[in-house]
């Protein structure tokens, strides 16, 4: 008997169904796997079993019980969010418990020592490292994530844990942490629904699955009866080379080296004396760990960050740091990994987000051309194949796939020089990354400077014809893709600087 | 059916207020007969036109993410320096006119560089420069007014053009450009993007502390304008002109639909917002309300038409 039971659940919005009728049983001591692309309706099924939304159709039984006629059955289902959302100005031992059970923690005012006597339990049982007096902004990024799942797990009721992306932003052996967490809920008991787009990750870690595609339910089983290329068949409603290389074509025999652009002991906050070329119709990868100092490395020359000393020349000519506005003039754009913090215009709609890059191409002497903004802007969505519902839709409603190929595609229309991704495909879905790198690879092969930063190996092994590793804000190492192993590209990520190829 | 969007949701919003101002002007009309009158409906237009200025001013502010407090005492220390300028030192009125907007700008101006380059918050910013605008405004005046305004530029305040007060007619000639710049220029989708999203708007290319700083800039001249305006229609420069011009601006802006938050609103919705204050302050006096009891009355209108606009809008979203 499944603990958790969903019958026929679906959901409309205005102009959208979001969710048709949905099956999906949840047994307690079993990982079960949710998978779909971006907008496959993962995010919205979520939360009407958590209850954030109510359901249009169908019924939610949890234990047996329909949730319509018992909101409380609420309180045994868990829920993870992709995005980390603890209060950075507060400690860790409060984010733990807020709201504060009255019973347990003391009276009318919070007990501090019994409040960090309890976090402290919770921060061994997930080997967190940090302190419970430390504030979560000074935690690092996978002691965040676990300490959300803890945060969850502080609900004694719980029984079943939503886990969205929890490894989204983590490095291979930060993601081991968090999947030992989730064996050992699976081990007591819990049911756990885990989110993922990385295959090997859901094939290691699941026991059952469920895909998701355009809203429907189009397959479900056990994992032991599946492998990578049936998932993804099952989620794109495609056949997608998972191997398939995506390096631009090298330069024909003799044509001339010409570097777009290059960087001379560039030193900033979080980096220090970094050097490196950009050839034209080569993908540049940088590999290195979370906090060596690439996205830094990028935001200053980028001008967002200030540099402290160095030189950067693009197109042969010294480059003035400092000011966005003269890069993007230039035609140096970067891509932001933070898309929601850096890249969206989050309560405007689709149209001025694409708009916003292209005004000085559509405006007239009255003024902005909305006839003129409406072609650009719909060309952008067809070339770019983003589902939007119109092109007035709010961008904040659109998945985090096509919000990120809205952000692509309003920088395409202005035909940069050096486009500069930051984990392009950070949460996106197999096929939609294999559309990114199709789009990068042409956008190298036609002249335009691609930088490609990346915590993935696979996917740097994949799009880059050189792969510069850094590690703790220096330069450890400059490979060639083809020929190096990972071996010697791992050894660079962890500060071994051995068989750096001349650049 | 309704979509979610902002240019959707703006109409909502904007739908909201108008019914609302109807529905408040059809009220005044039924239980007042002079409220029609055209005397009367004159009186209207030429409050509104004082405060809706600011109110362009500051809702533009507002969209933008911040927030000016000192515009109605810039707007009487303005006002103030302009009498002095005519009536003390002699000068040509139109000079006189002329160099007190650009003390406008420049005090707005003041304001932004304050705001751009030292990163402080505007709101609490701006509290402080009122104080210093205030108070240069007792320093200069010792708190009597400046009598004797030439006659010749008395038709600004007084005047009547196609048969409207000439400062309504300058408000929405001001509103025209002020919808203008920020509903078809780049630089009016700069102040939505910086007020939605000031990181993004930077990694864009935005010049956000240019922005800013022309936006404190225009809303600084508009203060100067209307205080120039009530200076001429007064006939004298009053040191309190402007005193109660600092927190309706900002109600008006809220409900016409501009976001406290930033990157949502437009300048016509304040001036909606601002009609309905200044039809319930009219109906007010028009049924003979004890002064004492006008704020009182006047505040309840305001939160009980901010109350039904939210509720409208939950309803419209129809989340959950």
């Amino acid at each position: 008997m499944a603990f958790l039971e969903v019958e026929g659940l679906g959901r409309d919005f205005p102009g959208v169904r979001a969710l048709h009728d949905v099956d999906l049983k949840l047994e307690l001591g079993r990982v079960h796997i949710l998978a779909g692309e971006n907008g496959a309706g993962k995010s919205t099924l979520v939360k009407l079993v958590t209850g954030a939304y109510a359901p249009s159709r169908g019924r939610i039984l949890i234990d047996g019980q329909d949730v319509a006629s018992n909101p409380g059955l609420h309180r045994y289902v868990a829920y993870v969010p992709q995005e980390l959302n603890l209060f950075p100005n507060i400690s860790v031992a409060e984010n733990l418990f807020l709201p504060y059970d009255r019973k347990k923690l003391g009276g009318l005012t919070v007990n501090r020592g019994k409040l960090e006597r309890a976090a402290q339990e919770y921060l061994d049982r997930y080997a967190i490292t940090a302190s419970p007096r430390d504030l979560v902004r000074d935690v690092s990024v996978p002691d965040r994530q676990l300490l959300q799942i803890a945060r969850a797990s502080t609900n004694k009721d719980m029984k079943v844990l939503f886990l969205d992306e929890p490894t989204s932003s983590l490095t291979s052996a930060e993601i081991e942490r968090v999947m030992n967490v989730v064996r050992g809920f699976r081990d007591s008991g819990h049911a756990i629904v885990f989110i993922s787009h990385k295959i090997e990750e859901v094939l290691a870690i699941g026991d059952d699955y469920t895909v998701l595609r355009n809203g429907q339910k189009v397959a479900d089983g056990l994992i032991s009866e599946i492998d990578e290329q049936g998932l993804i068949r099952a989620m794109s409603g495609a056949e997608i080379a998972i191997d398939q290389r995506f390096r631009p074509d090298p330069r024909p025999e003799g044509a001339p080296e010409e570097v777009i652009l290059s960087a001379d002991g560039l030193t900033g906050t979080g980096f220090e004396d970094v050097s490196f070329e950009l050839k034209r119709g080569e993908i540049l990868g940088f590999a290195g760990l979370l906090g060596a100092g690439r996205s830094e490395l990028m935001q200053t020359i980028f001008g967002y960050m200030k540099a402290m000393s160095g030189s950067v020349t693009l197109k042969g000519k010294p480059f003035p740091l400092g000011q966005t506005s003269r890069s993007v003039k230039a035609g140096l754009l970067y891509l932001s990994e933070e898309r929601k913090q850096h890249g969206i215009l989050p309560q405007l709609s689709v149209r001025e987000n694409v708009g916003i890059s292209i005004l000085d191409q559509i405006t007239g002497k009255l003024g902005i051309s909305r006839r003129q903004e409406r072609n650009r802007v719909a060309e952008v969505i067809k070339a770019y194949d983003i589902k939007v519902a119109g092109m007035s839709q709010q961008i904040s409603n659109l998945s985090g796939g096509n919000q990120q190929k809205v952000i692509i595609g309003r920088s395409m229309a202005t035909a940069p020089t050096v486009l500069i991704f930051d984990e392009p495909t950070k949460g996106i879905d197999v096929r939609t990354k294999a559309e990114i790198y199709r789009i990068m690879k042409r956008l190298a092969e036609e002249g335009v400077g691609i930088i490609l930063v990346s915590s993935e190996m696979e996917e740097l092994r994949r799009c880059a014809n050189r792969i510069i590793a850094m590690y703790s804000g220096r330069v450890t190492g400059t490979f060639d893709t083809a020929t190096t192993s990972n071996e010697t590209l791992v050894g660079a990520l962890f500060g071994s600087e051995t068989n750096t190829d001349a650049a | 059916m309704q979509r979610k969007n902002r240019l959707g949701f703006l109409k909502n919003q904007m739908m909201g207020v108008l019914i609302a101002l109807t529905v408040i002007f059809v009220i005044s009309a039924i239980v007042s007969p002079y409220f029609l009158t055209s005397y009367n409906m004159t009186v209207v237009a030429r409050s509104l036109a004082f405060v809706g200025l600011i109110t362009i001013g500051q809702s533009m502010l507002m969209i933008l993410g911040e927030l000016d407090l000192s515009l109605g005492v810039m707007a009487g220390l303005c006002g103030v320096v302009s009498g002095i300028l005519m009536v003390n030192f002699g000068l040509n009125p139109w000079l006189a006119m002329f160099l007190s907007l650009c003390l406008g700008a420049a005090l707005g101006f003041f304001n932004g560089i304050m705001v751009t380059t030292l990163g402080l918050h505007s709101l609490v910013l701006t509290i402080g420069t009122a104080g210093i605008f205030g108070g240069a405004n007792l320093v200069l005046t010792k708190g009597v007014a400046i009598t004797n305004i030439p006659k010749e530029v008395q038709f600004l305040g007084r005047g009547d053009f196609l048969g409207m007060p000439v400062p309504f007619v300058i408000m929405i000639v001001v509103l025209a450009i002020a919808s203008w710049v920020i509903l078809k220029t780049p630089f009016g989708r700069y102040i939505y993007a910086i007020g939605d999203n000031t990181q993004a708007a930077r990694m864009l290319g935005i010049k956000v502390d240019r922005v800013r700083a022309l936006v404190f800039t225009a809303a600084g001249t508009l203060a100067a304008l209307a205080g120039l305006l009530m200076v001429t229609r007064l006939g004298t420069a009053q040191p309190s002109i402007g005193e109660t011009w600092v927190l309706p601006p900002i109600a008006a802006s809220v409900i016409g639909g501009v976001a406290t938050t930033g990157g949502i609103g437009t300048p016509f919705g304040a001036i909606l917002g601002a009609s309905i204050i200044a039809v319930i302050e009219n109906i007010i006096v028009l049924f003979g309300v004890s002064p004492y009891w006008q704020g009182v009355v006047s505040g309840f209108i305001v939160v009980l038409a901010i109350s039904f606009d939210s509720i409208s809008r939950r309803y419209l979203r129809g989340n959950g």
